[in-house]
């Protein structure tokens, strides 16, 4: 089976390179759908912009520096407090949101000494924090303000202070992809390197790629803790400015999310000879690999055993009280891109849920290899996925939950469809043994829920709840 | 007989390995060849060298994929050592072809990450 044209994309033909029907015995040299490439006009996009790759995903979870956007409010607003990434420091990067609030005339003048003031304000304001990343958006990309001499001025003002700019306005590509690639790079070529971490361990790595969704990273840690690894930088969740600086002496790179922070592992590797791991953190079965892995980079094979042994002992039981409940469930994931394959496998093995679609918004090609090689025939693999789609795919394969953002989710709730957040979770963190059965916990609640039929109850006698209407 | 055999450690491969699936061609093709190369001693009763920060990367992911393959395929107990190299050079060039030089990934040989 080729490529798919769905009855919806009639007028935008185009979009067929990017949706797949797998069949046995066809593999990833046959078809591959298109990926990171712009979105086709005519068709509703749910991408985000570059910039929000940058801040929302990666910069906004540190949990010790100021996020400054040097844009109208709404850029602010709108990448704050929307992802659940709490810290161990009371939560610091989720109760303050910091922008210049340009406005038409900062716009026409010019927005820089408006930056200027504005970074000084807040540290004044915030005097026991000495670390800020600062943003560029669509506007003052186009006006061009220089936020690296502004952030130079003040670091010269400021002696005690180190700032981060990050150039990447909402329209530097096509997805939040771009955000990811621009911040990676930039952490890279200008902040690696510059500060020594306190060494406490025989072992060290970085976990790259995870943000604390939820308390995910701190879950984890407990792990490495138990195993006497010491992660010299956790990118990003619960992390530190300072210690994304010393990445480069971590004796290994584990990477769960390779999509966001692929980069920075990869020249990491490159400059540094710093090797990197990938593994999947989600799941019981990937997890105890991961930590197999891990332990036998480092020659610690026994303690990794006794770990999982006991993870296992904890939460086995209780996950297969969900599996025996959830066996034969039809699940849908239309998340970022990277969950697709790190969950496809992860709930067929161990909660027996059949995954029959998947849309990523900003994966690559890269992840289509991945999740094809591991997801099941007769499943939809789509690559930035619109709403119309989304209502057919579910005629073909009528899903009983979905894993999606809130944004989806409120559209299939209306067709009763129960959906579960797989960006921010539900009830998380979903990683690791526990957050595995907290997963399990939340498609199980979400699945069996009665409200979604009583919702569906009109007590008018025959008028027919019409749930339909958006998609017609 | 041994491109059922091949067939088999490929499927699993696919399946499990993320290393296959690194960046650009020539951290897939490095990954390839030096977990395969573990792999290849561990299951020729060698002992894989961990020398090196890739050494032990490689001998890490090989560890836990060939305890798997034991696991899962009973016949490769039985197997000499020249089948075991054999079928792993049929894997090799198997992963290489999909994950390479027939690979529709635009990205691949990009020569920035």
């Amino acid at each position: 089976m080729p490529m798919v044209l769905l009855d919806c994309d009639t007028d935008i033909p185009e979009r067929e390179k990017h949706i797949y029907l797998k069949v046995e015995g066809e593999d990833t040299r046959s078809f591959l759908p298109i990926s990171n490439a712009p979105t086709i006009p005519g068709t509703l996009s749910e991408r985000g912009c570059s910039f929000c790759g940058a801040k929302l995903v990666i910069g906004g979870v540190l949990k010790d520096t100021i996020q400054m956007i040097h844009g109208p409010i709404g850029c602010a607003y709108d990448t704050w407090h929307t992802k659940r990434y709490p810290t161990d420091n009371g939560h610091f990067n989720m109760k303050y949101v910091w922008s210049t609030d340009m406005k038409e005339s900062h716009i026409v003048f010019g927005g820089e000494k408006r930056l200027e003031k504005s970074i000084h304000e807040a540290f004044d304001e915030m005097p026991e924090i000495k670390r800020m990343f600062v943003y560029t958006t669509c506007p003052t990309a186009l006006i061009g303000d220089d936020i690296k001499a502004v952030a130079k001025k003040v670091m010269a003002d400021r002696p005690d202070v180190d700032i981060f700019t990050v150039e990447c306005p909402g329209f530097a590509g096509v997805s939040q992809s771009k955000g990811h690639h621009v911040l990676n790079i930039g952490w890279i070529n200008e902040k690696v390197g510059t500060l020594e971490p306190v060494i406490t361990s025989k072992y060290t790595m970085n976990f790259i790629g995870d943000f604390n969704i939820q308390g995910d990273t701190q879950l984890l840690n407990t792990y490495w803790e138990r195993l006497g690894i010491q992660v010299i930088a956790h990118f990003t969740g619960n992390g530190t400015y300072d210690d994304l600086r010393g990445m480069h002496r971590a004796q290994l790179n584990v990477v769960n999310c390779a999509r966001s922070s692929g980069y920075i592992a990869n020249e990491l590797k490159k400059r540094y000879g710093v090797p990197r791991l990938d593994i999947d953190s989600w799941g019981f079965n990937y997890m105890a690999e991961g930590i197999r892995k891990i332990c036998a980079f480092f020659g610690i094979e026994e303690k990794g055993e006794a770990l999982i042994a006991d993870e296992y002992a904890k939460w086995k039981p209780k996950l297969d009280w969900y599996k025996e409940r959830l066996a034969g469930t039809k699940m849908a994931i239309w998340t970022g891109g990277p969950r697709l394959w790190h969950w496809t496998k992860s709930v067929e093995d161990d909660l027996g849920v059949k995954v029959v679609a998947m849309s990523s918004k900003f994966g690559h090609q890269e992840d289509f290899e991945k999740v094809i090689a591991r997801g099941d025939a007769g499943t939809y693999y789509i690559d930035d996925g619109n709403e119309l789609e989304f209502f057919e795919i579910i005629d073909l394969v009528k899903p009983d939950v979905i894993f999606t953002g809130p944004r989806v989710g409120e559209l299939v709730k209306k067709l009763h469809i129960p959906y579960v957040n797989g960006h921010g979770y539900h009830n998380g963190p979903y990683m690791g043994f526990e957050g595995f059965v907290n997963l399990a916990r939340d498609m199980y609640n979400a699945v069996h829920n009665p409200l979604l039929k009583l919702a569906a109850t009109d007590i008018r006698g025959d008028i027919q709840t019409p749930v339909r209407e958006a998609a017609e | 007989m041994n491109t059922e055999k091949v067939d088999q450690l490929f499927g699993y491969v696919q399946e499990r390995c993320l290393w296959q699936f690194f960046s650009r061609s020539w951290d897939r093709q490095e990954n390839i060849d030096g977990v395969l190369k573990a792999a290849t001693d561990l299951l020729t009763g060698k002992d894989p060298a961990r020398e090196t920060p890739m050494e032990r990367l490689f001998y890490a992911d090989a560890k836990v994929m060939v305890q798997d393959f034991k696991a899962r395929f009973p016949w490769l107990e039985e197997a000499g050592a020249a089948q075991v190299r054999d079928v792993i050079h049929g894997l090799k060039d198997r992963l290489a072809e999909i994950a390479i030089t027939g690979s529709l990934n635009h990205e691949l040989n990009h020569t920035l990450y």
